[in-house]
C-alpha cells in the first residue's frame, strides 16, 4: 500500500447560502483547495464527490453537476454516500485510489445544499435516515434518536443536561473564532439551558444546524507529495465500521459500537493510541454525541464524558482539545461536506495554521464522523511527519 | 390489510402479514426454524444461518423501558400531511415514544400515550399493545403494568 498525503485544503463559507447552488458551493471549495496546493485541475487524475442526499439536491446524480461545473470531464468521478459520514467516506475512497496505485493526485469534494427544501422537509428526510420502515412510523427524527441515546446515557451514568449544554457553549465559542462557521456567536450556559425543547432532553442549542456548504481536499501519493508540497500531512490511519439500521437492535444505547470499532482500526493502523492524539474533530451532531464520542474514542472512561467537558479538558490547553473549529454544532453540518471539513481542520491544525484556535505544536490529529445514528462510522488519523 | 397502514411508506414486503396481525390485536415476531434466532421487527430471512425458513410467533410484549423521548419538532409527514402526531392534543402536546425490551431481548418501539413525561423512567415495566387509530392506521402503544 502506498502512503497518501493531504497536500491541499479548501473550505467554503458554511451557512444558509441562499446565494449559491450545490455546484457553485462546490466550486468555491475546489478553487480554494487547488490554490492552497498550487496545483491546477489539469494535473489531477480523478475525483471523489461526497453528497449525502439526492432528496436535498433534488437530482438523481448530483455529483455529475459538480464534476461538470468545475470542468473535470472526461476524467473519473466517484460519488460516495454514507449519510452524515459521507465526507469521510469520500476521503477514504480518495485514499484507496492512491494507495492502490490507480492515481497519484485525487480531488475529494464534500458538498451539501440543504436549505433549498423547507426545514420541516429536511427534518423529514433526515428522520428517514433511521429505519424508514420500522421506526419512522413513530414520528422519529434525528434529534429524537439522539435524545433516546441521551436519556439512556443519563439513566446509566448520571450525565446531566448542564453537561450537554457545556458542549454547546464550548463549540459556539470556537465557532465564533472560525470565519467559515455558520454561527459565529458565543452563547451562555443559561441561554443553552433555557432554549426550547426539540426532543426531550435535547434543546435547540443541543442540536447542530441545517447548513449549506462545501469543503475539498487534494490527496497525493508519497512521491508526488514530496515533489510538489512543502507541507504534506499524512493519512496515517483509517477505520470504517457499521452497526444495525434500527436503533432498537443495538447492543448498546449509551455508546456507538461502530465508532469504537472504527477507532480501534484507525489507532492500530496508525500505531498510536488515544493519549497520542493532540487535537480531534468529532461528530457533535448533538451535544450528547460529542460526550459519547469522548468515550468511544478512549479520551476518557465509559460514562465519564460529561465530567470531561465539565472540567473543560476538551478546550485548547486542556487534555484533548475537541472541535475547536466549532464542530457541527456551530460550524454547521452540511452532510456531505462535514467529514471533508473535519479533515481540512485537522490538516490546518497540524500545519500550525489555525490562528487563535491553534493547538500548540499539534502533531497527530483525529477525525470521527458518524453516519446516521452509527449505521456507518469513519475515524481517520492524520500526522505531520 | 395494506402494510402501508403501519409503515406509512412501503406496501411491498415478505412480512406484510405483520399489519394484518396488528389489526387482529397481535404483535408478531419471526423465528428462524433452523437456528432458532428470533427477530423483531420480523424478518423473512435469517442472516445468522442464511435460511429463509421462518415461523411466526406472537410476542407477549411485556418488559422494561430501555429509553424514551418526546419529540416536539415533528417530521413533515406528522406536522403537515397529518396535522397531529397520533395521541397528541389539539394544542400540540406531542406524545412520548419509547423502546421496550421484551422476551428474548427483542425491542419494540411504541408511543407512550397515557403517562406524563415526568413519570416516564428508564427501567419502568410496560406492555406493548397494537392500536388502531381513528383514521384506520395501525400502530403500537406502550403502557405501564
Amino acid at each position: 500500500m502506498r502512503k497518501v498525503a493531504v497536500i491541499g485544503i479548501g473550505h467554503g463559507k458554511f451557512g444558509v447560502r441562499s446565494d449559491a447552488s450545490l455546484r457553485e458551493l462546490a466550486f468555491e471549495a475546489v478553487k480554494a483547495c487547488l490554490d492552497d496546493a498550487g496545483i491546477s485541475l489539469k494535473e489531477v487524475d480523478s475525483m471523489v464527490t461526497g453528497i449525502a442526499g439526492d432528496e436535498f439536491s433534488i437530482a438523481l446524480q448530483p455529483s455529475a453537476q459538480v464534476h461538470d461545473y468545475i470542468g473535470f470531464h472526461p476524467k473519473p468521478n466517484f460519488r460516495v454516500e454514507g449519510a452524515c459520514a459521507t465526507g469521510s467516506m469520500a476521503l477514504r475512497t480518495g485514499w484507496m485510489n492512491i494507495a492502490s496505485g490507480l492515481a497519484d493526485l485525487v480531488l475529494v469534494v464534500g458538498v451539501e445544499k440543504m436549505t433549498e427544501v423547507p426545514t420541516s422537509m429536511a427534518t423529514d428526510i433526515m428522520g428517514r435516515g433511521g429505519d424508514a420502515t420500522w421506526e419512522y412510523p413513530f414520528g422519529t427524527t434525528f434529534p429524537g434518536y439522539y435524545a433516546m441515546i441521551a436519556n439512556a446515557h443519563m439513566a446509566e451514568f448520571g450525565t446531566t443536561e448542564e453537561q450537554l449544554a457545556r458542549v454547546a457553549v464550548k463549540n459556539h465559542y470556537y465557532g465564533s473564532l472560525n470565519p467559515y462557521a455558520h454561527m459565529q456567536k458565543p452563547i451562555t450556559l443559561d441561554k443553552a439551558l433555557t432554549s426550547f425543547t426539540v426532543a426531550h432532553p435535547l434543546k435547540l442549542f443541543d442540536c447542530s444546524l441545517i447548513t449549506d456548504g462545501a469543503a475539498a481536499l487534494l490527496l497525493a501519493s508519497e512521491e508526488k507529495a514530496k515533489a510538489v508540497s512543502k507541507k504534506p500531512v499524512w493519512i496515517a490511519g483509517l477505520g470504517l465500521a457499521t452497526d444495525t439500521m434500527r436503533i432498537g437492535n443495538r447492543k448498546s444505547l449509551t455508546s456507538i459500537l461502530s465508532a469504537r470499532e472504527a477507532a480501534k482500526a484507525a489507532y492500530k493502523m496508525a500505531g498510536v493510541g488515544p493519549s497520542d492524539i493532540d487535537v480531534a474533530t468529532v461528530h457533535d451532531c448533538f451535544t450528547i454525541a460529542e460526550i459519547v464520542a469522548y468515550e468511544d474514542l478512549g479520551f476518557c472512561e465509559e460514562g465519564e464524558g460529561g465530567k470531561l467537558i465539565q472540567a473543560k479538558e476538551t478546550y485548547v490547553g486542556g487534555r484533548i482539545p475537541v472541535n475547536v473549529d466549532g464542530g457541527l454544532k456551530s460550524k454547521g453540518h452540511p452532510l456531505g461536506a462535514t467529514g471533508v471539513s473535519m479533515a481540512v481542520e485537522i490538516t490546518k491544525q497540524l500545519r500550525g495554521e489555525a490562528g487563535e484556535r491553534q493547538v500548540k505544536n499539534a502533531e497527530i490529529g483525529l477525525s470521527h464522523n458518524v453516519g446516521g445514528t452509527g449505521q456507518v462510522v469513519a475515524v481517520h488519523i492524520l500526522r505531520r511527519e | 390489510m395494506d402494510f402501508k397502514n403501519f409503515s406509512l411508506a412501503i406496501s411491498q414486503t415478505k412480512v406484510g402479514r405483520f399489519a394484518e396481525d396488528l389489526a387482529a390485536g397481535k404483535i408478531m415476531s419471526t423465528i428462524c426454524k433452523k437456528c432458532r434466532k428470533p427477530y423483531y421487527p420480523p424478518q423473512a430471512d435469517c442472516p445468522e444461518c442464511m435460511s429463509s425458513d421462518m415461523e411466526w410467533r406472537a410476542l407477549k410484549g411485556e418488559g422494561s423501558l430501555i429509553t424514551f423521548t418526546k419529540i416536539h419538532v415533528p417530521p413533515e409527514h406528522f406536522a403537515v400531511r397529518q396535522p397531529l402526531m397520533p395521541f397528541s392534543s389539539i394544542q400540540f402536546e406531542p406524545c412520548p415514544i419509547g423502546l421496550l425490551e421484551v422476551e428474548d431481548g427483542l425491542r419494540i418501539m411504541g408511543w407512550i400515550p397515557k403517562v406524563d413525561l415526568k413519570k416516564v423512567k428508564v427501567g419502568m415495566k410496560m406492555k406493548a399493545s397494537p392500536q388502531t387509530l381513528p383514521d384506520g392506521k395501525l400502530t403500537i402503544i406502550l403502557e405501564p403494568i
